[in-house]
């Protein structure tokens, strides 16, 4: 792929063929805002904040969409374009609860701070599940808005809690079409698309029906890519934000997803699957996603292994354990014994399983979980 | 068979049909020609040929645009001209069978024109029509000539030539040929559509799409079906044309489902093409292969968008995304495309039958060829169009539209659907191409022509275009998504008289906002229609917002009924009518009275702007609202006097010079204030024009006597003989205010030579002479120049002092005589000859006596800034009258020698004031009626009364509320069922004295309604004052 030299704001940056202008500057670090742009989406333009001035181009192309071109020079910050994202921003939030959001204390609020202005509690960032993770409150931020002109209409919807995984919440979406589009895609499903047309558009499935009743498979890829608090995994709502993360393999089968553990006072609060590995790409399914924060920290879990003793299961340690089964196994003739594995352990532990039935044993009496 | 051999064939046929010893019937049967019957119609000429052993051959044809004379039937005899009738019910069909293919008689009085070279005594060639003549049709070429449904036609017709010229060009001679042609677009952006070709062209590879965009959406615009249903084979050659020129080899045709009727006739045509290897592999032997499938589309205007219809053949929601990359480097299925709309298609089959030469010999330097538009709303010949880019809207509104319906005053078109935007009057002499449009802020479009006339609010048209580009936006991006919501919840609290006063201001910052960051051109020019009434009609938003008012009496909320919106005064006239219905006429003069202090005068000779709205109108006649004020006023019991608001004294004192019906309304509710009021009046006798402008036969004395003498008993003083021109002087003399009511008496001439001699007279002059008792000595023959209520007043006492002949010449037609249409009607009744299309040109005379007027005819030019056609004179037209007496009728102004000179006067020589207050610029000096306004009307001068006394009050430290209380309060009103009253009932006839009565006299001419009369006819009233508001 050849290299091509674009000037954006003043500054000369390298990028490659294929890139869009958003692609080349993210690249040299130039902030450009965005709310529908995401690396593992299509290009799509729809928030319409990313416009630049790219000379010779009619108009206020959208950086995000627009294939860059060698020698193009591109603008990114003119006062012009600040004020027309301004004027498209005050639009969006004409649709969304902003009050927190244009207010002059805000830099002073925590989460779930009481605020004496007469506010609605359902209009709070301070009450959202997003605060200060929501992408919605960057870009105000970066543009800066002082006031909304324009009347806030709340659509006024019921929030969906019909699945135990995730809220859907469209009171807060902007139809940035992330969740649509990772649902077409990303994940082949297309459980959800548009519905309806002009101010009544929405993310839906079809017909209205409930999720259950379409192709969902509660991945929660929808959900990781929303930008706002319209979709929210429903355990974490209130954790507000993560203190400490940690990368693991999830545990439930052999494909090996990458997962972050995101923790607060030592207890797992939101499972994210991790993007920069070859494995899942930033995708789980519905029991990496949703499935492991509740056995984690189950109080049924088991944590040691259980010997039965006296008619009951005693707690003991792995030594003690292992040391019990292999004198057990021992005692056995080669077709005394068949062996078991499960779709839970990964490829190498199956492998292993495999390996000790036959070196054991010297049989090939060995199965898998999956194959009953 | 050769592609040669066929079309051998195909013309011997058609030429066999031409010269057919049958005759032959074409019927449009197009869905506008089935919408209005055709269907049935071709059934029964089917069976009424039957029934009478008749052998004609009845052919299903296309539209030729006259869609307001559908249906049209074609009739062909053997060695006749073909003869066009339109609006062709089942009876004139059956009458046409029986009179003209029967027995010969071409029916001239059913025909609207004949089509070819001969012609048929009494009816006129339909190209000479005015629809007709400026038209050059191209793309509609075969639409009505020829049966859509069979190719053999087409092929006759020149049809296919085009791909055979083509196939021996290289594709890039092909695309170069498009490009020398000029032509653009006609789906609406107008990009060249060379250009496009080529980009097309350079693509790799062969696997490419063209497209044919059918999804036609607008409102209003119907040339894509028309096209499709009359004349398919032209668009299908085009896109081979296409093909062959940007090597693709597959094309889809994106047709809506709304137009069944249209992709019967494609797929018939495309099966026809197969059958004659004009579409598959190797097409007519060659190398060359390209098939076509028809995609229908749900209906999404949003589809129209080449990119979101290219989604949606992808069978995904149709949502437009963002250019580049255009679809020539990615397009349908990712593969390079294009996207061309009907129209162009078909022009492009026209352009290589002929050649690139002869298409541009049509049309501007940079926008070639023809248009078809659709002409629509309140426009006389609604119907399709194609005319040479570069006409005037003026000339396709009242040359090939023919005028506005029932001769009222233009007011907007708006171009190019809801994504155009609406021009008005001031720019009828705007050339049609795709610069000038997009200079005045509107587009070409897809040709769509919506006309609207002075009944259309313009707040409510751009509301109307507005929700529908709101419905139809896809909701992708957000400003077209929420900011036309916004825009659209703004016009929406406008419309209701609750808009704020930075509304509009906040509009036109969405709109900008809209147009620079919208995803594609459904919002980027949604709000074009806003940001142009915006531009052109500001005042109508203002008035909405700021005075809760609608001119147009559209906009529900804020007019209660129209005949109440239209009265400058604001009378409430459903009530009194209610009042009258309910037998009690003291009531209604009461609730007239809330509002004006000449309850009689109106009643006799108001110009009734509340008839010319009422709804009862559009079914049948307006409600006779004049005549009904005369009856309650004539029943008038004095008990509203017991009712009327005085406000204790101020001691403040007011002048006012004039004592015509403005400065007597000044005079009264100024009094009624609490204020001294003095009228100073040049005159004897008090009443202005009431008393020497008008005849006794319309307007007795003793009616203005009686309610001048209920003015002055509220306590005004009256000073006649006394006229008031020294400012100064009067306020030294203690007055606080002046209100200067003087009228425009001053008469216009005419600039012709002889205009004054002895013997030519001022209408004015003649009215008031004859008024004040002076015997006017006039000859056997008089002419009245002019055409306004003054002019027939003048004819018509002239008619009263023992003239023989009274002619009334008028400069203009007969439609636009701004006269009252029944005085016009009386005074020929009268035998008054009325001249119209004609303008003196000298007054002739000999040894100083009068003998004549030199006149010239005149006929109707392009239209002025006001929408009205210009007359202009006919060279060597001219024609002399032999009369006596000439009386100038052409107008009056303001006599500025007479007025004060420290004041200000506008450039139409009217005194300069401020419209809210009526101030002038001098301090405490107000003026009102026609010393502002020119000349109007009494109502209107009235009406300005009512605004000086408030103003002036409120000038003196009053509140300015000058409304009253008059009527007894309204019971509840009886429910009222608008279905039952809406069966057809004329008015009630107005006695009037008969023609040999009114001689030599000045008696009364409308005799006056009796109590049944009244009762019964204001009980027609629909009472749309009692109409639910949502």
């Amino acid at each position: 792929m050849g290299e091509i030299t674009l000037t954006i704001d003043g500054q000369e940056i390298i990028g490659d063929e294929g890139m869009t202008v958003l692609d080349v500057a993210k690249r040299a670090g130039i902030y450009i805002p965005t709310l529908c742009y995401h690396p593992d989406l299509a290009p799509y333009g729809a928030c319409r904040l990313c416009i630049v001035e790219i000379e010779k181009m009619r108009g206020l192309p959208t950086s995000c969409t627009t294939p860059a071109n060698n020698g193009m020079v591109v603008q990114t910050k003119t006062p012009q374009l600040q004020e027309f994202r301004r004027g498209v921003l005050e639009l969006m939030l004409s649709e969304h609860p902003h009050p927190c959001l244009t207010c002059w204390r805000r830099e002073r609020c925590g989460p779930f701070d009481i605020c004496l202005r007469n506010v609605d509690v359902t209009q709070r960032c301070v009450l959202c599940p997003k605060n200060k993770i929501c992408e919605l409150q960057d870009v105000v931020d970066y543009i800066g808005i002082a006031d909304v002109d324009l009347p806030y209409t709340s659509r006024e919807l019921p929030v969906d809690r019909e699945n135990p995984f995730f809220e859907r919440d469209y009171n807060l979406c902007i139809l940035c079409g992330r969740c649509v589009r990772m649902c077409q895609e990303v994940r082949g499903i297309g459980a959800i698309a548009f519905t309806s047309r002009g101010s009544e558009s929405l993310p839906g499935t079809a017909f209205g029906r409930p999720l259950r009743d379409s192709d969902c498979k509660y991945c929660g890829a929808c959900v990781d890519v929303c930008p706002t608090g319209a979709l929210i995994e429903r355990r974490r709502k209130w954790e507000g934000v993560a203190e400490d993360k940690v990368a693991t393999t999830c545990p439930y089968c052999g494909v090996g997803c990458q997962l972050e553990l995101e923790l607060k006072g030592g207890r797992i609060m939101e499972v994210i699957p991790l993007q920069d590995n070859d494995v899942n790409r930033g995708q789980a399914c519905v029991k990496g996603r949703f499935g492991i924060t509740e056995f984690v920290h189950h109080p049924d879990r088991l944590t040691t292994p259980l010997i039965k003793k006296n008619g009951g299961l005693e707690e003991a340690t792995w030594d003690e354990a292992l040391e019990l089964v292999a004198s057990k196994l021992s005692g056995l003739k080669k077709d005394e014994v068949a062996v078991i594995s499960s779709a839970k352990c990964t490829n190498e532990d199956n492998y292993v399983v495999q390996k000790f039935a036959r070196t054991a044993f010297g049989h090939n009496s060995v199965d898998h979980c999956a194959r009953l | 068979m050769t592609f040669d051999e066929l079309r051998k064939q195909a013309i011997a046929e058609w030429e066999a049909l031409q010269k057919s010893d049958k005759p032959r019937i074409l019927v449009g049967m197009a869905t506008c020609g089935r919408a209005a019957g055709a269907g049935a119609l071709v059934n029964l000429i089917k069976e009424e040929l039957s029934r009478r052993s008749i052998g004609a051959v009845v052919t299903e044809v296309g539209c030729i645009g006259m869609c307001y004379a559908e249906p049209l039937v074609d009739i062909i005899k053997p060695g006749r001209p073909r003869i066009c009738y339109g609006n062709v019910t089942p009876e004139t069909a059956a009458e046409l069978i029986e009179d003209y293919l029967i027995n010969d008689n071409p029916r001239p009085d059913l025909a609207m024109g004949t089509i070819g070279e001969e012609t048929i005594e009494g009816i006129p060639k339909l190209t000479d029509l005015t629809i007709m003549k400026p038209q050059v049709r191209i793309s509609l070429r075969n639409c009505g000539h020829i049966d859509p449904d069979d190719i053999r036609q087409y092929i006759a017709n020149s049809g296919y030539n085009g791909l055979i010229r083509v196939l021996e060009m290289t594709p890039k001679e092909v695309v170069d040929e498009v490009s020398k042609s000029g032509l653009r677009g006609r789906g609406g952006a107008g990009a060249y559509t060379g250009f496009k070709w080529e980009r097309l062209w350079e693509a790799p590879g062969n696997e490419k799409y063209l497209i044919c965009n059918a999804d036609e959406g607008d409102p209003g615009a119907f040339m894509d079906r028309s096209l499709l249903e009359g004349d398919p084979h032209s668009v299908l050659e085009g896109m081979l044309i296409g093909a062959y020129a940007t090597r693709s080899n597959h094309g889809y045709i994106y047709c809506r489902a709304e137009y069944p009727l249209a992709i019967q006739r494609l797929e018939t045509a495309i099966k026809q093409m197969k059958e004659y290897n004009l579409l598959g592999d190797n097409i007519l032997g060659t190398d060359f292969s390209f098939d076509l499938t028809i995609k229908e589309g749900a209906g999404a205007f949003v589809c129209g968008e080449e990119t979101a219809l290219m989604m949606s053949i992808e069978g995904r929601r149709g949502m437009p995304r963002p250019r580049p990359p255009f679809p020539a480097q990615s397009g349908l299925w990712g593969k390079p495309s294009n996207v061309n709309n009907v129209e162009t298609w078909a022009n492009i089959s026209a352009i290589f039958q002929r050649d690139a030469d002869w298409y541009a010999q049509y049309g501007t330097e940079s926008s070639k060829g023809t248009k078809t538009f659709a002409l629509a709303g309140k426009i006389v010949n609604t119907g399709l169009v194609e005319v040479p880019l570069g006409i005037t809207i003026g000339e396709i509104i009242y040359e090939v539209g023919g005028g506005i319906v029932d001769n009222k005053k233009f007011k907007a078109v708006l171009t190019g659907g809801p994504s155009g935007g609406c021009l008005p009057a001031s720019q009828l002499d705007l050339p049609v191409d795709y610069e000038s449009l997009t200079q005045a802020g509107t587009i070409m479009g897809s040709g769509g022509f919506v006309v609207a006339d002075e009944d259309t609010c313009m707040v409510d048209m751009a509301k109307f275009f507005l929700s529908f580009t709101q419905d139809e936006s896809c909701g992708k991006c957000t400003p077209c998504r929420v900011g036309t919501r916004h825009m659209l919840d703004i016009l929406e609290r406008i419309s209701r008289g609750k808009g704020q006063l930075d509304d509009i201001e906040r509009l036109e910052r969405l709109a900008n906002t809209i147009k620079a960051t919208s995803l594609c051109q459904l919002g980027g020019s949604a709000p074009n229609p806003v940001l142009t009434t915006l531009r052109y009609f500001r005042e109508e938003y203002e008035e909405h917002i700021e005075k809760k008012r609608c001119e147009a009496g559209v906009c529900r909320t804020l007019v209660r009924a129209p005949c109440q919106n239209a009265c400058p005064a604001g009378i409430d006239v459903p009530r009194y009518i209610r009042a009258i219905i309910q037998g009690k006429p003291e009531v209604a003069t009461a609730v007239i009275r809330e509002k004006v202090p000449f309850p009689a005068v109106l009643g006799y000779i108001c110009v009734h702007f509340c008839e010319a709205k009422c709804r009862r109108g559009q079914l049948d006649d307006a409600i006779a609202i004049r005549l009904l004020k005369r009856y309650a006023a004539e029943r008038d019991d004095g008990d509203w006097k017991q009712r009327i608001k005085k406000l204790p004294p101020t001691e403040k004192k007011v002048a006012i010079a004039g004592s015509g019906p403005a400065g007597l309304t000044a005079a009264y509710y100024l009094a009624k204030q609490g204020h001294t009021v003095t009228v100073f009046e040049a005159e004897s006798k008090p009443g202005g024009l009431l008393r020497y402008g008008i005849p006794e036969y319309r307007l007795p004395n003793s009616i203005v006597d009686k309610e001048i003498s209920d003015i002055l008993e509220v306590g005004v003083e009256l000073k006649t003989n006394s006229p008031l021109q020294d400012l100064a002087a009067t306020f030294e003399q203690g007055y606080s205010a002046i209100f200067l009511a003087t009228g425009a008496l001053s008469s216009r001439k005419m600039g012709i030579p002889g205009e004054d001699i002895g013997g030519v007279m001022h209408a004015l002059d003649f009215l008031k002479r004859v008024n004040a008792g002076e015997k006017v000595e006039l000859g056997k023959k008089v002419a009245v120049i002019g055409g306004g209520n003054a002019a027939v007043d003048a004819a018509r006492t002239a008619l009263r002092l023992g003239t023989e002949q009274v002619n009334i010449i008028y400069r203009r037609s007969r439609e636009e005589l701004p006269a009252l249409s029944e005085e016009i009607e009386e005074a020929e009744h009268e035998g008054i000859k009325l001249d119209v299309l004609a303008a003196p040109t000298e007054v002739l005379s000999d040894n100083g006596r009068l003998t004549g007027l030199k006149c010239i005819r005149m006929e109707l030019g392009s239209p002025d800034a006001g929408g009205r056609r210009r007359p202009v004179p006919q060279e060597g037209s001219e024609f002399d009258v032999a009369v006596d007496n000439v009386i100038i009728a052409v107008g009056q102004e303001v006599p500025k020698s007479t007025l004060p000179e420290e004041l200000e006067f506008t450039g139409f020589g009217t005194l300069q004031v401020d419209p809210e207050t009526l101030q002038t610029n001098v301090d405490g000096v107000f003026a009102g009626g026609d010393v502002v306004s020119g000349p109007a009307d009494v109502i209107a001068a009235i009406a300005a009364g009512r605004l000086v006394a408030s103003s002036i009050d409120q000038y003196l430290g009053g509140d300015g509320d000058i409304d009253e209380v008059l009527a007894s309060p309204e019971g509840e009103v009886e429910p009222f069922n608008v279905e039952e009253a809406e069966g057809e009932k004329y008015r009630i006839a107005m006695k009037l004295l008969s023609l040999d009565k009114r001689g030599n006299c000045f008696d009364m001419v409308e005799l006056g309604y009796e109590n049944g009369e009244a009762v019964e006819e204001a009980d027609r009233c629909l009472r749309c004052d009692l109409e639910e508001t949502d």
